[in-house]
């Protein structure tokens, strides 16, 4: 007969193991519910804490003050659209005037000018002079803006005739501006 | 073949006695899953939604506290002399008399004599142009020579309401210039009480000390030094 059969060993070990699995189920268990718990306390004291009602209320005070100075309010914006407005245009204006007066300042003194149209693209002119000099000079003053590229960007020179009767030279240009 | 599977009360009894002490922490394990999915994560999402808010109000409660500070602190009195400037250089509408003016103001200062001239006054009834910036257009005739006409462009460049020459004819001293005068309304804007107030930039008040300088601008109009704006 085998005395080394036993079998209430065996069952108490697998109860022990049983045991020890339930503890750790219940251990388990009880984490879940706690962490769970925890979990959804700690969002809504979040929830809680970064409520912008507050904020809001210190808004809407705020905003109260403010409308006590509409007029200012509406002052400062009609000011700061006039001057965004005026510096538009102020950059994008042409500026004829500076252009006429550099073409007049190139125009030697001896030569009449009869005829001179400056528009935001061209400029033609028709001078006259006795001298055939002075009409030059105006084509090397304009020819050294278009080198300069000062103003103007191409000469044309249009005609150039001698009137034996009155005895004078007229020349005719066009320049791109 | 079909095998039947004979569980009777005594089997039943003996797995559920076997495995009784499983069923309490599985249920539990059960409802914090469920408590989970039905309670965390939408107060999860709630906390987002409400930090993205009071991060929102927070963004605006800092602008109206600026623009407060900005209100509060202008000097309304040297604001009013700045935009009666600006305005006097732009128009809300059509300035015919401010248009006359300034070229009385230049034929004087210049000494050039004017031929008559005749506005283009456009549809009165209706503000809104295609256009960024409608203007009135004139043509001035000056019975005047180059130099003078030269001389009178210049200056209406450098007086208000802003203009631009757009045409320059001279033939002897017969001239005729041809004039476009701004003008701006206000025009459609979207109010919003949270929108960013700007105080005047120094640039702004460079302009209108430059502005301060042009023709046309009375003297009681002239705007206060630039350190005196008040922000």
């Amino acid at each position: 007969m085998n005395t080394n059969i036993n079998l209430l060993l065996h069952t108490n070990e697998e109860s022990l193991r049983r045991l020890k699995r339930v503890k750790k189920l219940n251990f388990i268990a009880v984490m879940f519910l706690v962490g769970v718990g925890c979990l959804s306390l700690l969002t809504f004291l979040s929830t809680q804490i970064i409520n912008p009602s507050g904020i809001k209320r210190e808004q809407n005070g705020v905003i109260e003050k403010i409308s006590q100075f509409q007029d200012r309010q509406a002052k400062l914006f009609v000011l700061n659209n006039r001057i965004n407005n005026i510096e538009k245009i102020l950059e994008k204006r042409i500026d004829l005037p500076k252009a006429l007066n550099a073409l007049l300042a190139k125009t030697p003194g001896r030569l009449f000018i009869e005829d001179l149209e400056v528009d935001d693209k061209t400029v033609i002119m028709t001078a006259k002079s006795t001298s055939l000099l002075a009409i030059g000079e105006l084509i090397n003053n304009l020819t050294d803006m278009v080198r300069k590229k000062e103003i103007i960007r191409s000469l044309t020179l249009s005609t150039l005739v001698f009137d034996e009767a009155k005895n004078f030279y007229q020349v005719s240009i066009k320049a791109d501006l | 073949m079909t095998s039947k599977i004979n569980a009777d009360i005594k089997s039943l009894k003996f797995i559920f006695d076997r495995n009784k002490p499983y069923i309490l922490p599985a249920i539990i394990i059960l409802i914090s899953i469920i408590l989970f999915l039905q309670f965390v994560i939408p107060q999860f999402k709630i906390l987002l939604t409400a930090r993205s808010e009071a991060k929102q109000a927070s963004l605006k409660l800092q602008t109206l506290k600026e623009n407060l500070n900005v209100i509060t602190n202008i000097d309304e009195k040297s604001l009013d002399a700045q935009l009666r400037i600006l305005n006097l250089a732009l128009p809300l509408s059509k300035d015919f008399s401010g248009i006359l003016n300034s070229i009385y103001l230049a034929s004087q200062k210049t000494g050039v004599n004017l031929g008559s001239f005749s506005l283009q006054i456009g549809d009165l009834s209706d503000p809104k142009k295609k256009d960024d910036f409608p203007t009135i257009t004139l043509a001035v005739p000056i019975n005047a020579n180059a130099a003078a006409v030269s001389s009178f462009v210049e200056t209406i460049s450098k007086t208000v309401p802003l203009s631009e020459v757009i045409l320059i004819k001279i033939r002897d001293i017969n001239s005729t210039i041809k004039l476009s005068f701004y003008y701006k309304p206000l025009g459609f804007t979207s109010y919003k009480e949270d929108a960013h107030i700007n105080p005047l930039t120094q640039k702004g008040l460079s302009l209108i000390n430059k502005l301060s300088g042009f023709e046309n601008v009375s003297p009681f109009q002239k705007a206060p030094a630039a350190s005196s704006s008040g922000f």
